[in-house]
């Protein structure tokens, strides 16, 4: 086998015999079966209806579902690939070919995978690791009218509360702002839009 | 925050011992300044500075912080309000001093106050900066903006004292974060300007 562009370590034995069952399918089933594995490559939480969909495919097809498994496992290692290393749709059909697997299916694959990418381009940065991610934010401002201290105090308070993903947790934090604070932040807060709009 | 008692303005009149205005000045300041806990170690010093005995002290100083107290809770402005406190009988002079330096010092006095009230943590800081992210385990070639902002919170003033607790908490924000996060500011801006507007 050829170098190969989605990984550079040498692919599992099992790959092409995979790939061998695959190019025995007819044009139908294989658009089928694509679409039912670019839905979960779209979709990864869906374990549930993806296993689900392989089966009801199998039967389908009457073809077992451990050997359907197996061949869905070897073409997922392609798309995988491919997101990491951010390749073309042509270099996605010359590693199907090289891996195996029949022109006709292998240039079908990499044109789904062409309409597909940006998608899937957009899930992968967004699973991207983020420090004390910023979740949500609730505010409530008010008039402080008085206190143990003062009878009558009349001054405008602001209360912040972030919701912020501590690693697998949700903490929240409350934070008070002056209305000068206020001010001060919120022109702040629009310099960094500034900022991050000039590098998008 | 302490009433104002009938025995607190005799114990007052051991104001007259002070060695001068100055010393009464000062007095009133940390009177005022002191928590009710911490009234103990400044009557003993005014036991010196006065050449008074313990309880005398004890009683002035609680007497000096009642009324600084007083006036700044009821938010009392005018000489005639501080005046008219004071019982028909107490020293016409002290009276005028004390009153003096009350006026001297309310709207100080006023902004401690409200400095030190009760709140939720306390923003005292922010900091950011924007970094922009080339590579990921899940994406080798990326460049993609990224917000990193640092919050230093000041916890109750209250419960701290006088060692308060700052902690610094930094947060990313993407974005869309960002531009969610400014809608919102914005409508809060909106609001205060309609309702300083009324």
């Amino acid at each position: 086998m050829g170098l190969l562009n989605f990984t550079q370590e040498p692919v599992p034995e099992a790959v092409s015999g995979d790939m061998h069952n695959l190019n025995q399918l007819s044009a139908q089933q294989f658009s089928a079966l694509t679409e039912v594995l670019f839905r979960f490559l779209m979709e990864p939480k869906e374990v549930e209806r993806f296993l689900t969909q392989l089966s009801d495919f199998a039967t389908m097809n009457k073809i077992s579902l451990g050997p359907l498994k197996n061949i869905v496992k070897s073409i997922l290692l392609v798309p995988n690939g491919a997101l990491k290393r951010n390749l073309s749709s042509e270099q996605v059909r010359a590693d199907f070919i090289a891996l195996g697997l029949s022109e006709e299916k292998a240039s079908y694959f990499a044109e789904q995978w062409k309409v597909n990418s940006p998608t899937l381009t957009r899930l992968a940065v967004g699973q991207t690791l983020m420090i004390n991610q910023l979740i949500d934010m609730e505010w409530k401002f008010g008039v402080t009218a008085g206190s143990s201290e003062l009878e009558k105090v009349g001054s405008i308070f602001l209360q912040l509360k972030l919701v912020i993903k501590k690693g697998s947790q949700m903490e929240n934090v409350y934070i008070e702002l002056t209305l000068p604070q206020f001010y001060s932040f919120l022109h702040e807060m629009e310099r960094v839009k500034t900022s991050l709009e000039s590098f998008s | 925050m302490a009433a104002l008692r009938q025995g607190d303005f005799a114990a007052l009149q051991s104001l007259l011992k002070a060695p001068s205005k100055d010393a009464v000045r000062q007095l009133c300041r940390q009177c005022f300044s002191s928590p009710p806990a911490g009234l103990g170690p400044l009557a003993q010093r005014a036991c010196l500075d006065l050449t008074a005995g313990p309880e005398e002290a004890e009683q002035l100083v609680s007497a000096l912080h009642s009324l600084t107290r007083h006036v700044v809770y009821h938010g009392l402005t005018r000489a005639e309000d501080i005046l008219s406190l004071f019982p028909e009988n107490f020293h016409q002079n002290l009276k005028n001093l004390l009153t003096k330096i009350i006026l001297e010092n309310i709207s100080a006095w006023r902004n401690e106050a409200q400095a030190s009230q009760i709140s939720l943590p306390r923003l005292v800081d922010m900091d950011w900066r924007v970094d922009i992210k080339t590579s990921s385990d899940s994406i080798s070639r990326m460049a993609v903006p990224t917000c990193l902002l640092q919050l230093k919170i000041q916890e109750d003033v209250a419960l701290c004292g006088n060692s308060p607790v700052v902690s610094a908490l930094t947060v990313e924000l993407s974005k869309e974060t960002l531009d969610t996060m400014l809608e919102g500011l914005g409508r809060i801006r909106d609001q205060l300007s309609a309702v300083a507007n009324k």
